[in-house]
């Protein structure tokens, strides 16, 4: 038996005996429809005729002045359907389940983004749906809750350890076990066993393909650095993972640094973490000196997860993208740029890689180009941010 | 030799199964825990299994995650396992110990040092639920360097060929999963149960194996060895034993004893 899924040393395929089987068929299924055009044919039709792809890539010039570096350009993930680049993957996954006659769906959700996303595809497919959800992001994420009930998805809360998105994974795995005959997982980042972080990694490279694309019909040339938020990671190296190749490009992770590394309520992984197993794969943990799990903070709940995608962790090792933490505070502050400077509300997770994007902007000057994944819209935080900020 | 293939061959010229109880280390401290213990081999237990907690355990239901929660948040960690075997084989109990655990708890303290401590104690094999044989190298290297064995797990949904490459690598036994799904007691044997048993039975291999999920009354033990099984693993029917009330702790323990003494009459057919 050779192992599987590897990153250099992180991946893999670290799962219960009685999860093999059916990932071994979701492998199989994956590397057979991946290479049929009709399958592509299909998915390409969807994501253009239903997702809005490709999404605009926009010249940010009032945000560029303000900061006063490179120019930003924003991927304008926040424009495709359901309001962030989830539907990429969520679409994939859902017809390759459809394709392998899985009739039931089920999928975590941290910020709710996902869950939203694999509703949505799951109506449209007529696909049975049920989200896992940890009970405080349905606390702050009310409204996504409420969106998924509308799309005709089951919302079950989970109130297991930290109730958060690592808690939601485990329930859906277990869920898993007993119901993989007719029930695909549909996990909504590139974290997990093997196939999954290649699985949605392919997914989401339309995002890095359009942008490759678009850059040199609207500049010319591509750009000098890539700069995305990390939570699990998948919108990240859906922009990243199209320019491997090109070593011009650098790129650059915005991880959550919550309310401070130093002081621990943080979930930033690849900063911060420690080489361990989780979820499937062998990546970078948030764990304590013994191998138990962390509990982590963000205010953005879809980056708090105490892992990382294995790919993240590889990358990071071999230096050819560099991942920075940025806090609560700093990301806030970037939520208000560029809702000011541009017109544009971004999702709080997406407003991570907004203020690392400036920092890197300033570094590289006038003359560069950068482009940021604007991950997601900012609607679904409005309301926590006006809390935070006594407004309500 | 190793204990646990000793155990099984002595209980075999006897034909009898092994009672195998699970118990979740830490779980209302570990003076509870070596009570515990002592009460299951009085029971008759012939191999124990003592789970390490992780604080993930995806492969369990909510009464092993409630324990585990429980032993966890007391602030039990992997050095209190291995001066919990110490404790134990101190006060003389010599049947053999298996620690169950999930990887990432050996992997952060080091495959090779978490094996050599573990033979230091006194422990004689260890299982990574989430380990396949894909990834189990490292592990099975280890361990094989300091004299452990290896547990490998069987499920419903591991076809005959894999069974096969399972069993012809397993040490000591191999746990059959009787059912697809978590950790959890249940009061009869799925059918999964007997057809993986009955599968199993006909596989190529020389390692005894021992069912477990589900399993919480005489009744399933007895359909589980006369399907083939060589032994039966207990876990979250003794802690609702013992969690489940507010009684005092020998009351407690001896409702354990009381249970388990009529799990191992069970496994005399």
């Amino acid at each position: 038996m050779t192992s599987m899924g590897y990153f250099g040393r992180f991946g893999g395929f670290y799962v219960p005996e009685v999860l093999v089987s059916s990932l071994k068929n979701l492998q199989a299924g994956y590397a057979e429809l991946s290479q049929d055009p009709t399958f592509k044919e299909e998915l390409n039709s969807l994501l253009s005729t239903y997702a809005g792809r490709p999404t605009p890539l926009y010249h940010a010039k009032r945000l560029s002045e303000r900061i006063g570096g490179a120019a930003i350009y924003l991927k304008r993930e926040d424009l495709a359907h359901t309001g962030s680049h989830k539907i990429n993957n969520a679409l994939g996954q859902a017809l390759l389940a459809k394709k392998m006659g899985k009739s039931r769906v089920i999928a975590e959700t941290g910020a709710g983004q996902h869950g939203v996303a694999t509703a949505t595809v799951c109506a449209l497919l007529g696909l049975e749906c049920e989200v896992y959800m940890g009970e405080t992001d349905v606390e702050r994420q009310r409204l996504n809750c409420y969106r998924m009930e509308l799309l005709g998805a089951k919302v079950n809360v989970v109130r297991s350890g930290s109730r958060t998105l690592k808690d939601s994974i485990n329930e859906a795995m277990r869920d898993y076990a007993s119901t993989s005959g007719h029930t695909h997982y549909l996990i909504g980042s590139v974290v997990g066993p093997h196939p999954y972080p290649t699985m949605v990694r392919d997914f989401q490279s339309v995002i890095g393909n359009e942008v490759k694309e678009q850059m040199m019909s609207i500049v010319g040339r591509l750009p000098e650095a890539l700069v995305a938020c990390v939570g699990g990671g998948c919108n990240s190296i859906g922009l990243f993972h199209p320019f491997a190749d090109d070593p011009g490009v650098e790129m650059f992770g915005a991880e959550a640094a919550g309310e401070g590394i130093a002081c621990g309520k943080h979930s930033a992984s690849v900063v911060a973490g420690t080489e361990g197993v989780l979820h499937g794969a062998r990546t970078l943990i948030l764990q304590d000196g013994d191998g138990q799990v962390s509990e982590t903070a963000s205010v953005a709940a879809g980056l708090d997860y105490p892992a990382v995608g294995p790919e993240h962790a590889y990358l990071s090792g071999i230096g050819r993208a560099r991942y920075t933490a940025v806090t609560d505070r700093e990301a806030i502050a970037a939520f208000h740029m560029l809702s000011e400077t541009e017109g544009i509300i971004p999702a709080l997770e997406s407003a991570h890689a907004i203020h690392l994007a400036a920092e890197v902007a300033g570094e590289l000057g006038p003359r560069g180009n950068l482009v940021v994944c604007l991950s997601g819209r900012g609607d679904k935080d409005v309301d926590q941010v006006a809390k935070l900020e006594g407004i309500q | 030799m190793s204990r646990i293939a000793q155990a099984f061959e002595d209980l075999g010229g006897s034909k009898e199964g092994a009672y195998i109880p699970y118990v979740c280390c830490g779980d209302l401290g570990t003076e509870f825990t070596v009570k515990l213990v002592r009460t299951l081999t009085d029971s008759g237990a012939d191999i124990l299994e003592l789970g390490l907690p992780f604080s993930d355990p995806l492969a369990d239901g909510p009464t092993i995650q409630s324990a585990m929660v429980r032993a966890l948040s007391s602030g039990f960690r992997t050095r209190r396992l291995f001066d919990t075997i110490t404790k134990i084989r101190n006060e003389g109990v010599t049947t053999p110990i298996v620690v169950m655990t999930y990887y990432n708890p050996i992997v952060r303290t080091g495959v090779s040092e978490f094996c050599s401590t573990l033979s230091t104690v006194g422990a004689d094999a260890v299982l990574a639920v989430d380990l396949p044989i894909e990834e189990s190298r490292e592990l099975d290297e280890a361990a094989a360097d300091n004299g452990l064995d290896v547990i490998r797990l069987v499920a419903p949904t591991t076809d005959n060929a894999r069974a096969e490459e399972i069993m012809s690598t397993a040490t000591g036994f191999v746990y059959a999963v009787s059912v697809s799904g978590v950790t959890g007691a249940k009061d009869r044997l799925p059918p999964t149960a007997i057809s993986l048993l009955n599968r199993l039975v006909g596989v190529d291999g020389s390692v005894p194996i021992a069912l477990g999920f589900g399993i919480s009354n005489p009744e399933q033990v007895v359909e589980a060895i006369a399907a083939g099984a060589s032994g039966v693993v207990e876990g979250s029917a003794l802690i609702n034993i013992y969690s489940e009330s507010s009684r005092d702790e020998q009351t407690l323990l001896d409702r354990v004893r009381e249970h388990s003494s009529r799990i191992k009459s069970a496994t005399k057919q």
